[in-house]
């Protein structure tokens, strides 16, 4: 397995707000689901996921909520805002487009 | 009522600061945790899993702080946005609630906006005239100076000022003025004016800066030096047209021609105001003492001693009275100084201290009132602040809620204060003069605006605390239980309201006295006898220029000319001249002394008004002559003073037991002037004001060379026709001379009772205004009281008790209060009418009618407020009030 791969500037809001898209969920969860996902083709840092999180609470995207978790420790739980939804449809579009448009570029060649 | 849209997190707002923090790193905690859990899982040792977890996280310091500073910024903009909302909704309610209650929200508003209103505009004419300095040049070191003889205070003659100019050391500068009036031609009308000579460098002292031109300096005032003149900025723009180039012009007044040297600045100062023009004194070397009609302004030098000043003044006064004593024997008397303020601003001590009580006061009132009405609607809607209390609103913000309704009446009030304040001191500015010192220098200034908010911020106090207190205290959840008409904080709400009812009579009391003691000596002053009868007398002054009429015989001719015309104009029955005319307008008074009863050495001569008359004034005013003969033409052609008639009070005066007749007496001071003989007496005439005492006056001939004459017509009809036919008459003898001070003896009197009726108007006014108040307070208290014992007294009308007896329980309650209130009132009025004595005539400051008739008007009122609700209990049916409980 090659070395996970830096993330690209920008793309790490978008991967958390899909991974709330299903449901609440706590940091440590959202880590588990992005890095099960690429299966750890991507470097995402701890750090860097609490400080989204924290960065999306701050501008309303999504609200959190202390809970007791599934071995009954009392979590964060974050889940999505009207607005962080909103914002979640958009971004996905808006990285489609770019992906195909890279896409198209280096097929081109 | 208000359901909370959504719960408000109100944690959020008492959260302390560090709560971020702890809540943060609680998060960051959880998660090592669950990734060490899932380590140990995977078979890693507790201390490997620890350090692999924290390894795998990254940077977790920076994250920490990261997650902090996010977390704060969204707690400050979430505070930021609730303490809006909260503000917003607080409005909302308050509005709302206002609007529940249109009639007591606008019984509040304006009642304290007219108590805010007037008491700024009173206090800024009491702040122009007494507390702020003169708008003069360093005015602190600025006094007049003045002849003092307890206890007269008079003016400088000649003599007097020529030897303080000459010999004092103490005063940086002494410049003096008289009054002149003269007459302003300009070719097309003839006016009299109003102005000032002055002399020394009265301009310089007071340090008064030209608008234009140049001022007067002293000396303009040397004898042969061009006439010059310094004008008004009024009389600039009204009389000249505002040219910019009439510096240099001649102005002509009293035939003369003057030269228009400068002009003075707008509102100049107070002494100058109302002056139309000033000219330099050119006063005669005086030949003796007297007379004494020069006002003496001196400035003080810095850092000079005022006893060392007046020390000197003393010096120079004794070193001069034996120069004069053949004119002058009063050794008593010397001279004085006083600040030039008190000179300016006289005696309104008392009357701005009545009036800025009377509105401070009146405001009290209305702010207790305001307290009664919304502690009545705060008992009513303990209800409603139990219901917000229980759904989570803590006590802070129910208090605040009050507030802020208290807040919103308060700064309505404040809007109808500025108002108010705003018209007061304009009419203050037009009309003030003749009432208050300075109202020209009255403005709405910071001081005003001050004022203004502190008295808003004051009134949210007073009317809002004690309801909110009230609405906030005791327990809410009883209320909540409890039927709501007969709520557990009744009693302490009675108590309150009680307090305030009865604050409210304390106070409205001494001001209903004082007003009723203004009333009476107003009517008092108003029946003065004056003497005669004063229908249809009319009267004029008319001055002859020096410079065309210095001859004798040649003015002489005019004034007989004039008689001779005017008493030939249909409806005039009588034409007379004089030097003063009743009821207060007499020029001179003078001393004498009594052949058969001289004045000890050292002693002071009586002094009465001296009125100089022709002939057929007695006959034109209707004066009886009680003894001996009227003056006649011979008496007046003789060359010195022989003979003289007095009035019934003067003979009274000084020969209470004998006849006066052909007593002699020698006046003037003068010891070598032939005797002067008491011919005749008549009917005493006020001259020296309606409410001074009859002192006696003398009446002299009149010389027939004299300038001005006062003209008095009794006629047959209309005396206005009469007088504006006079005029005519004048006009066609001379073009140049003015008729001036037309006014009909009545006019003169409703004149003089002017300044008394405005003040008794306005205290009359603001009593009113207590009263009324204190009515709708005592009428609320007694309705409350009602509606709160509705099923007791239906149980009692059950039982067979008596409506009467309902009715007088009732009225009972309600009149005790009152009793209380103006049993205080009266204690404090009879401590402070006192002070209020020197503005009474005719009835003495602790007057036991008015007292008696003040406090059964309060109590009659009072009486009818209580009715109303009484018999409403009274007619309560018993069955009805006990099935809708």
């Amino acid at each position: 397995m090659p070395p996970p791969l830096p993330l690209l500037q920008g793309t790490l809001d978008l991967l958390v707000l899909r991974a709330l898209a299903a449901g609440p969920m706590h940091g440590y969860g959202i880590a588990l689901l992005v890095h099960g996902r690429t299966d750890g083709h991507l470097a995402i840092e701890d750090a860097a996921l609490y400080q989204a999180l924290h960065r999306l609470d701050r501008r309303g995207l999504v609200e959190a909520e202390w809970r007791p978790s599934e071995n009954n420790r009392r979590a964060r739980y974050y889940s999505l805002t009207p607005d962080g939804r909103r914002r979640l449809r958009e971004e996905t579009a808006n990285w489609r487009r770019y992906a195909r448009a890279v896409e198209a570029v280096l097929q081109g060649s | 009522m208000d359901e909370p849209r959504r719960r408000r997190p109100f944690w959020y707002l008492l959260r302390r600061p560090d709560a971020v923090r702890t809540e943060v790193d609680a998060e960051l905690r959880v998660h090592l945790e669950m990734r060490i859990d899932e380590l140990r899982a995977r078979g890693l040792s507790r201390g490997d899993a620890r350090r692999e977890a924290i390894r795998q996280f990254g940077d977790l310091d920076a994250t920490r702080e990261y997650c902090w500073r996010q977390d704060r910024a969204k707690e400050n903009r979430m505070r930021r946005t609730l303490m809006i909302e909260d503000l917003a909704q607080d409005l909302r309610i308050c509005v709302r609630g206002v609007l529940r209650a249109p009639v007591t929200a606008v019984v509040i508003v304006l009642t304290v906006g007219l108590g805010i209103g007037a008491t700024t505009a009173v206090f800024s004419a009491v702040d122009a005239a007494l507390l702020r300095p003169l708008p003069y040049k360093d005015p602190d070191r600025l006094v007049r100076i003045f002849t003092d003889a307890p206890p007269n205070r008079f003016p400088f003659s000649v003599a007097d000022y020529l030897a303080l100019t000459a010999e004092q050391t103490q005063f940086e500068q002494v410049a003096a003025y008289t009054s002149r009036g003269m007459t302003f031609t300009d070719g097309a009308s003839a006016d009299r004016v109003r102005g000032r000579e002055v002399a020394g460098d009265y301009f310089g002292l007071l340090g008064i800066t030209p608008a234009q031109g140049r001022l007067l300096n002293a000396n303009d005032g040397l004898p042969g030096s061009a006439r010059v003149v310094v004008v008004s900025e009024d009389f600039w723009q009204r009389r000249l047209a505002g040219r910019g180039d009439a510096i240099g012009r001649a102005v002509r007044l009293d035939g003369e021609s003057y030269t228009l040297a400068g002009v003075l600045p707008r509102g100049a100062g107070p002494l100058e105001q109302g002056q139309d023009f000033f000219v330099p004194a050119q006063w005669k070397p005086p030949t003796r003492k007297g007379p004494f009609f020069i006002t003496v302004l001196a400035r003080l030098r810095a850092g000079a001693d005022r006893a060392a000043a007046i020390e000197e003044l003393h010096g120079i006064n004794k070193r001069l009275f034996p120069i004069w004593r053949a004119s002058y024997q009063d050794d008593r008397a010397t001279w004085g100084l006083l600040d030039l303020k008190a000179h300016v601003v006289g005696d309104v001590r008392i009357t701005a201290g009545l009036a800025l009580a009377a509105v401070g006061l009146v405001w009290l009132v209305a702010c207790a009132n305001a307290s009664n009405l919304l502690v009545a609607r705060v008992a009513s809607r303990r209800r409603e602040l139990a219901v917000r209390a229980a759904l989570g609103a803590s006590r802070g913000r129910v208090v605040r809620l009050l507030l802020a309704e208290s807040a919103l009446l308060a700064s309505s009030a404040a809007l109808i204060g500025v108002g108010l304040a705003f018209a007061g001191i304009e009419l203050l500015h037009d009309f003030g003069a003749g009432y208050f010192p300075r109202t020209q220098e009255v403005a709405f200034d910071a001081t005003a605006v001050w004022l203004l908010i502190a008295l808003t911020a004051s009134s949210v106090l007073l009317f809002g605390l004690v309801p909110a207190a009230h609405g906030a205290g005791g327990a809410m959840d009883e209320s909540l239980r409890s039927e709501g008409r007969t709520s557990t904080g009744s009693a302490a709400v009675r108590r309150v309201r009680r307090l305030l009812v009865a604050t409210q009579f304390a106070i409205a009391t001494p001001l209903l006295v004082v007003a009723a003691l203004l009333l009476v000596s107003l009517n008092q002053l108003g029946r003065v006898d004056l003497g005669f009868d004063t229908r249809n007398v009319v009267t004029g002054v008319v001055l002859l220029p020096q410079s065309q009429y210095s001859d004798a015989g040649r003015i002489s001719a005019f004034w007989d000319e004039l008689r001779r015309r005017i008493a030939a104009i249909p409806g005039v029955a009588g034409v007379a001249f004089a030097d003063g005319r009743p009821p207060n307008d007499v020029n001179n008074f003078n001393n004498f002394d009594l052949e058969d009863a001289p004045t000890p050495p050292g002693q002071s001569q009586p002094i009465t008004p001296w009125v100089a008359v022709t002939p057929d004034y007695f006959r034109v005013l209707g004066l009886p002559l009680v003894e001996g003969r009227l003056l006649d033409e011979r008496d007046a052609q003789a060359p010195n003073l022989l003979a003289i008639v007095v009035d019934r009070a003067w003979a009274r005066r000084f020969y209470p037991r004998a006849s006066a007749v052909g007593r002699r007496i020698r006046s003037g001071g003068c010891t070598t002037c032939p005797w002067t003989t008491v011919v005749g007496v008549v009917g005493e005439v006020k001259y020296a004001g309606l409410d001074k005492p009859d002192d006696g006056t003398v009446y002299q001939p009149m010389a027939p060379p004299r300038m001005s004459r006062d003209l008095i017509l009794r006629t047959n009809g209309d005396a206005g026709a009469a007088m504006a036919a006079a005029r005519q008459v004048i006009r066609g003898m001379d073009p140049n001379l003015a008729l001036a001070n037309v006014a009909t003896i009545d006019e003169m009197v409703a004149r003089a009772l002017e300044r008394p009726r405005s003040l008794s108007l306005l205290i009359a006014s603001l009593a009113i205004v207590a009263l009324t108040l204190s009515a709708i307070g005592i009428y609320g208290v007694m309705a409350y009281y009602v509606q709160q014992h509705t099923k007791e007294i239906g149980i009692r009308l059950a039982l067979g008790g008596s409506r009467r007896r309902v009715l007088r329980l009732v009225v009972g309650q309600g009149m005790q209060v009152v009793a209380m209130g103006v049993g205080v009132g009266v204690v404090t009025a009879l401590a402070l009418t006192r002070l209020t004595s020197s503005l009474l005539f005719g009835v003495s400051s602790s007057d036991r009618a008015t007292f008696v008739a003040v406090c059964a008007v309060m109590l009659a009122i009072a009486l009818a407020a209580c009715i109303v609700p009484a018999a409403r209990a009274s007619g309560l049916q018993p069955a009805a009030v006990l099935r809708s409980e």
